[in-house]
């Protein structure tokens, strides 16, 4: 397939550093390049989310804690806004989260912070979706869950990415081969 | 029906206007002893004062800003004080308001364009902490007797973001706080505590009047044009009442309840369109 990604810039961003560099690896497989943290206008901004195993909402979690976690969304909402204008006046953009799947089901994995910024973030897509989707812009997440390795994850990254996912914005693809239990 | 709510201590946030006062009456009319926090004195007396001659010695009101988790405590003890071990929690606080002057008192209007990323902090303080806060400072008291109930009043936005309205921060906080409830209500149940949260849709409070008229002034149309448009949205052909959202929370916090948790429920009048 072809993905007409040759010549597409990307930011990658967020903590997760490990799932990102599986990103790049097949971004550049694809003819696309990342740019320095600092500079340039991407035309496409992954970002991925931190994973806190063993992360509680209840016990000894302060609202510091909640704050700090948080915190990941607001950094996603400011790299994506970084991008958004440049993005809409080329008339083309991608922007993709990657997060943690139990956003969409309750599981046994414990990673509730990941899970409550997962969810705002798919909020926040159906906004951009709405707001910018006329400019060529998409918003989707994937949300990694049982034993999805760095891989399973970034190829569907970056299928989100590619020229024949220009028609997809909102959505949420979970990569958790099939253990979660939501019928949608 | 005897919602077997006698005697048990509840504490509603917001519980001075509002959504949050019909709460307070329809729970303490259940012969619940209610608690009811909220930071604008005036407000707070009338509806004690109001509360006081609906249900006679059964509300005692509190004002503490319960976006603090500092202020919160104070309120969960004052709560214990008064009226003994907490066995119902109501979080109803609105989203924060940046520009009142501007926008009447509706959440705080932008894009996802045009909002600062610390708008997005404001927010999550605002419907995230206060409502997690609540719940914390309430949970022992319900361990200790193994029956709870937790309700947030959240918004149909956290399932289907009202994108056609600029009200880009609760659409990204309230499926986060939806998110929370749900995974609260997993592992509390073994407790005996139940958690819900309610998405409320086009509830008429005085609030919410007062957004509709800030967004009539806002595209230069009458106030009968924009609720119009609202009523013909919704299937039932009308904006709701507070009492209508009380009934169900009265409802999730009886006895009879005790099977229903970890839902978010609807009250808007059938204007969900998710299946």
């Amino acid at each position: 397939m072809n993905y007409e990604l040759a010549g597409r810039s990307v930011r990658l961003a967020g903590p997760d550093r490990e799932v990102l560099a599986a990103c790049a690896e097949h971004l550049i497989a694809e003819g696309a390049h990342v740019l320095d943290v600092e500079g340039g206008e991407p035309d496409i901004v992954i970002v991925a989310g931190a994973r806190r195993a063993g992360s509680r909402l209840l016990g000894d979690t302060s609202a510091a804690d909640l704050y700090a976690a948080w915190d990941d969304a607001v950094d996603a909402v400011d790299c994506y806004r970084a991008a958004a204008q440049p993005m809409t006046s080329r008339g083309w953009g991608r922007m993709v989260w990657i997060g943690n799947a139990q956003a969409k089901s309750v599981d046994a994995a414990e990673d509730e912070f990941a899970a409550v910024v997962s969810l705002g973030i798919l909020g926040l897509h159906k906004v951009i979706a709405q707001e910018l989707g006329r400019g060529g812009v998409t918003a989707n997440a994937v949300l990694r869950g049982g034993e999805a390795n760095d891989d399973d994850v970034a190829t569907a990254a970056v299928f989100l990415c590619s020229a024949g996912a220009s028609y997809l914005s909102g959505i949420t693809i979970v990569i958790d081969g099939g253990v979660g239990s939501a019928v949608f | 029906m005897d919602y077997q709510l006698d005697g048990r201590v509840a504490i509603v946030s917001g519980g001075s206007r509002g959504i949050g006062r019909a709460i307070a009456e329809t729970l303490a009319r259940e012969g619940a002893r209610v608690v009811i926090a909220s930071r604008t004195e005036s407000y707070l007396d009338e509806a004690a004062g109001s509360l006081e001659s609906a249900a006679p010695g059964r509300v005692h009101a509190v004002a503490a800003d319960m976006t603090d988790p500092a202020d919160i405590d104070r309120v969960v003890s004052a709560a214990r004080s008064r009226f003994g071990t907490i066995s119902i929690a109501i979080s109803n606080v609105i989203g924060h308001v940046i520009d009142a002057q501007r926008e009447g008192e509706g959440p705080g209007a932008g894009t996802f364009q045009t909002l600062e990323p610390e708008e997005y902090r404001r927010e999550f303080r605002q419907l995230f902490i206060s409502s997690w806060a609540l719940a914390q400072a309430c949970i022992p008291d319900m361990r200790a007797q193994r029956w709870g109930r937790i309700c947030n009043i959240g918004s149909s936005a956290a399932r289907e973001p009202a994108t056609q309205l600029p009200h880009t921060l609760p659409n990204v906080v309230r499926p986060a706080v939806a998110g929370m409830h749900r995974l609260l209500a997993a592992r509390l149940a073994q407790d005996g505590i139940t958690v819900n949260n309610i998405l409320t849709g086009g509830i008429l409070t005085e609030r919410n009047a007062s957004y509709w008229r800030w967004l009539a002034d806002s595209r230069g149309q009458s106030l009968d044009q924009v609720t119009s448009v609202v009523n013909e949205a919704i299937p039932i052909g009308r904006m709701g009442e507070p009492k209508e959202m009380a009934a169900l929370v009265a409802f999730l916090c009886s006895a009879q309840a005790s099977r229903v948790t970890g839902q978010s429920i609807p009250v808007n009048g059938g204007a969900s369109v998710h299946l």
